[in-house]
């Protein structure tokens, strides 16, 4: 991974860990402030309920008052004050009085208690109704709950009492209204939200007793834990039912309940407010988030890109340059900007860099004069063996011509021959420096490399087991399926020849000769190793420099000539030895020698035309 | 010895009533419409024709005495024609609408007072008592639950003695009702006396018998308080405590008003019963509610109502055991073998023992007549109405 890239990832973490952070904040934020707001709406609700609660209490009662202070009422008790009154002609009274009242219920009481008529069940007359006649002051007891028996069963009512009394009789009016689904349907509720009234008219619960402004409630199952905890402790109390997977399909219940006269559990009114819109408008709110955050994130994107871009562009251009260095392009600059870190390490770099080239410059020049040094040192070796016999033969030309000028002939006639015969040296010491100074350039072909080893092998098989000489064991170990290369096959040849004349050379008391070939991808690797004398540390080091040798009679080209035949083909070389072990040289060829192989060649013809 | 003294007592005053008189005379006048309403709609005159619900039947009685002489029916009558052996013969016809009847010149008893009678049919007993108080009829029939009231309001009302009766009839083969148990609690508990002065505002009679004492004169001989606290003990003797179904007429608001009594009764009894309503054949089913017939409504007894055919006890006894055999299964209950107070006694009382029927109250006619009838005369059981005797008051001489 790039450095930009770390960069640019460490920049997006830190983006989307900020956003993470400031969307949970929001979203947080913006559910309390929703829960609060449902909670302040329910609570407006329960109070409104409670009024309109109270406010239809107020008006039972005053229907029932005007019912008892009404003419026919008050003819009535006086009717039934008297001795053996005849309250028959009264039972049908009931009903009448309570729908031109708008009551659901409507009893007419007598002092005993009996019902002399009763609207809600006309078939009870005569029957006693003994709460009423309790000593209970009604007048101020105003509107109570309570649980009634009618004809369809048990109901639950906003009840109200009034007495008329004529003398020491008392005649009761008992009125109320039915909390059923038309009480429900009557309150005015905002949109989304709903009443239901649970009826805690049996022992258990029962989800036939739940109704809501329509009738029975569906799914009344759903409530049974909230009612059951209302049965047991009754209190204000809150419930989420979730209908369906969507939350958005929730309500908030808020239980209240309904009490009657001796604080008994009539009914739980369940004030229901739909979750809809507000998790959809929380929906929105997050959704909204989501989408800033997406953009801000894809904006913090492309910053984040700009911003690791433009801190690391330095830093890649010293990169760069440090590449340049390390390929041997000692002139690599980079620009500076800035004075900044970056400016600083950039300014360093080029110092450096100017420092490397001229330290190379100084050395070049250093090796320039050393490796002319050593030509002229192997020259003056070289040409003095044959010099010297080439001047004492002068010399005795002159000492005969001027001592002995009879055998003058003789001693010139041999003296010529053997001017000849070292000239003759001189040009063959002049033509292998020459030779060298002339390495042609390579024609690339399809080379197995396995055929040059054994063709070089081969031409040495008589030298390996020569007579008076000690034995060397040629060992093979080639890789049959070595790809075919693109290579010089002459200048190959010619490379491990001297590579196995090398080696031939370092084991002078016999010794094994190992060539091994093996291929990585399309690379092909050579080994050439021997069980010779090795070299020393020193001797590694140089071993590959012109003119450098360790034997008496070498002219220290021909390792020289491997290194430019391996670099022509783009190819390796190295070596390493352990002296008293033996040598052995790693060459890597490549499948195809790249364009740029071609330059060490150039080079070096540059080089010559230098020398 | 003291079952005698009470069956001659009956028997005087059973003679006593039958010989009372109606009020003054006055010289009767020919002429004018008399104006006739009725509940019951009348689709067909044809004697051979059946009706399709019982108060049709009761009303084609009526119209057919009129056309074809009381106690009789022509058949060549039918289709309106205009020959006859009654005292009117039908002028202009409107299945279940109206009718208007002219008099019958030639009838064998002398030509009817009236010159005519229109009859309106299925009018209720609200527009017929409305009717009645803004004088547009002359004559209808006013239930006797409402007799009290509308005498309240000044309305001429004619009262016949007590000759219909309404009984609870246990079903036979209903399961719980076979518990003879159970019909005695149910018995017990029922307060006949609240239903008479209350439902009925004191218009008929507690029944404990199935004949009224005027027929009879052994009706005091059978109980009619009720025995509420015995009636309380019995259900804690049964297992199971069975719940009933008590069936009423669905058109009939008395049998309504009676069966919620006898269910509020039971209750304080500690007995389950519900009322339900048995509508009426071709009643048209509430919408998205099943098709009720009386076959399909399950009860497990039943209230109804026995008009008596005759003042004769035996002759009314034997026919009320006819029409609540099939429904009671008393149908192989002893009859009368002679009209003797004793044998009509014996098997009355053999019925009751039964546990099957239990009388409830008896109901008198009642009429509303304007005050421009003259001479009516209510009619005695199993009678129809003497409308040809009526006579109608001048408007000027009122």
């Amino acid at each position: 991974m790039t450095f930009r890239s770390k960069l640019f990832v460490n920049f997006m973490l830190a983006l989307l860990v900020s956003v993470g952070l400031v969307a949970g904040g929001v979203a947080v934020v913006t559910r309390r402030a929703f829960d609060e707001l449902n909670r302040q709406h329910s609570d407006a609700l329960v109070a409104q309920f409670q009024r309109e609660f109270g406010r239809r209490g107020q008006e039972v009662l005053h229907r029932v008052q005007g019912i008892a202070d009404g003419e026919s009422t008050v003819r009535m008790a006086i009717d039934l004050s008297r001795p053996n009154a005849d309250v028959s002609v009264y039972v049908n009274d009931g009903r009448g009085v309570a729908q031109s009242h708008q009551l659901d219920f409507l009893d007419f009481v007598a002092n005993d208690g009996s019902i002399i008529s009763s609207a809600e069940w006309p078939a009870r007359f005569g029957y006693k109704m003994d709460w009423v006649t309790q000593k209970e002051d009604w007048a101020t007891r105003g509107s109570f709950l309570m649980k009634l028996d009618t004809q369809d069963g048990p109901a639950l009512a906003l009840m109200a009492v009034a007495a008329v009394r004529v003398g020491d009789k008392n005649l009761f009016v008992v009125g109320g209204e039915r909390m059923g689904k038309e009480f429900l349907a009557s309150l005015v509720l905002p949109s989304e939200m709903r009443a239901l009234l649970y009826l805690n008219l049996d022992p258990t619960f029962q989800p036939g007793n739940l109704i809501d402004a329509a009738g029975p409630a569906n799914e009344a199952e759903r409530f049974a834990p909230l009612i059951e905890r209302e049965r047991q402790q009754p209190g204000e109390e809150t419930a989420k039912i979730t209908w369906t997977i969507d939350a958005a399909s929730a309500e908030i219940f808020h239980a209240i309940p309904l009490a009657g006269r001796q604080n008994e559990l009539l009914g739980v009114l369940l004030i229901g407010n739909s979750q809809h819109t507000v998790v959809t408008l929380e929906r929105h709110i997050l959704w909204l988030a989501f989408g800033v955050a997406a953009i801000g994130v894809f904006l913090g994107l492309l910053v984040s890109w700009w911003g690791a871009a433009r801190v690391t562009r330095p830093v890649q251009k010293l990169a760069a340059g440090a590449r340049e260095v390390a390929e041997g392009n000692w002139n690599a600059r980079v620009a500076v900007r800035g004075g900044d870190e970056i400016g600083q390490l950039a300014a360093s770099f080029n110092q450096m860099t100017q420092e490397l080239v001229e330290q190379r410059e100084r050395l070049i020049q250093a090796e320039r004069v050393a490796a002319w040094r050593e030509v002229a040192r192997r020259l003056a070796h070289e040409l003095k063996n044959p010099l010297f016999p080439l001047q004492t033969t002068v010399e005795n030309l002159q000492r005969a011509k001027e001592q002995n000028p009879g055998q003058f002939e003789e001693v010139f006639r041999e003296s010529t021959g053997i001017l000849l015969t070292e000239i003759e040296n001189l040009k063959a010491i002049v033509g292998r420096f020459s030779d060298f100074a002339k390495m042609p350039q390579p024609e690339f072909g399809p080379v197995n490399v396995n055929d040059i080893v054994r063709s070089g092998v081969k031409l040495f098989e008589a030298q390996f087991s020569a007579v008076g000489r000690p034995p060397i064991t040629p060992e093979l170990h080639l890789e049959e399926n070595l790809p075919i290369i693109q290579a010089d096959a002459a200048l190959l040849h010619r490379a491990i020849e001297n590579l196995i004349l090398n080696a031939m050379d370092a084991m002078p008391a016999g010794g094994v000769l190992m060539l091994r070939t093996t291929h990585d991808g399309g690379n092909v690797h050579l080994e050439v190793s021997d069980t010779g004398t090795g070299l020393t540390p020193e001797e590694t080091e140089r071993v590959f420099t012109p003119y450098y040798t360790t034997k008496q009679h070498g002219t220290g080209l021909g390792l020289a000539i491997v290194q430019a035949v391996i670099a022509d083909h783009g190819g390796r070389i190295s070596v390493e030895s352990e002296s008293g072990v033996g040598t052995a040289f790693h060459i890597d060829l490549p499948a195809k020698p790249a364009h740029r192989a071609e330059a060490p060649a150039m080079e070096r013809e540059e080089e010559q035309k230098e020398a | 010895m003291k079952l005698r003294l009470c069956l001659l007592l009956a028997a005087i005053s059973a003679v006593l009533a039958g010989t009372a008189t109606s009020g003054p005379a006055r010289r009767p006048r020919y002429g004018g419409t008399l104006r006739v309403e009725i509940g019951a709609t009348v689709n067909s005159l044809d004697p051979s024709a059946g009706a399709a619900t019982p108060q049709e039947a009761e009303a084609k009685e009526q119209l057919d005495a009129l056309l074809y002489g009381r106690g009789q029916g022509g058949a060549d009558a039918a289709n309106g024609g205009t020959a006859g052996n009654g005292p009117f013969r039908v002028a202009s016809w409107e299945a279940g609408k109206r009718a208007v009847f002219a008099a019958n010149e030639d009838y064998r008893e002398g030509r009817p007072f009236v010159d005519s009678i229109e009859i309106e049919m299925g009018r209720t007993a609200h527009e017929r008592a409305l009717d009645l108080e803004l004088n547009k009829t002359d004559f209808a029939e006013i239930p006797a639950e409402q007799a009290r009231q509308a005498a309240d309001r000044g309305m001429r009302l004619s009262t016949s003695r007590p000759n219909e009766l309404l009984a609870l009839v246990f079903l036979k083969a209903r399961g719980a009702a076979d518990d003879a148990r159970v019909r005695e609690a149910i018995a017990r508990c029922i307060d006949r006396a609240a239903i008479v002065n209350f439902i009925l505002q004191k218009e008929g009679e507690p029944a404990g018998g199935l004949l009224p004492q005027w027929s009879s004169g052994t009706a005091f001989l059978f109980a009619t308080a009720t025995d509420a606290s015995g009636a309380k003990e019995m259900p804690q003797q049964i297992a199971g405590s069975p719940k009933l179904v008590l069936g009423y007429d669905s058109a009939d608001t008395l049998e309504q008003s009676v069966a919620e009594r006898i269910v509020v009764n039971a209750k304080e009894a500690g007995i389950a019963l519900m009322s339900r309503a048995i509508p009426a054949p071709g009643t048209p089913p509430v919408h998205g509610t099943e098709v009720l017939t009386p076959r399909t409504v399950h009860v497990d007894a039943q209230l109804v109502r026995l008009r008596m055919p005759s003042p004769v006890a035996r002759v009314s006894l034997t026919a009320f055991v006819r029409t609540l055999g099939p429904l009671a299964g008393i149908a192989d209950s002893p009859l009368p073998q002679s009209a003797s107070p004793e044998d009509v006694y014996y098997s009355e009382r053999s019925i009751m023992n039964s546990g099957l029927v239990v009388p409830l109250v008896w109901l008198p006619q009642v009429y509303g007549l304007s005050a421009r009838v003259r001479d009516w005369t209510p009619p005695v059981a199993g009678e129809s109405w003497p409308l040809a005797d009526v006579w109608l008051e001048p408007e000027d001489t009122r």
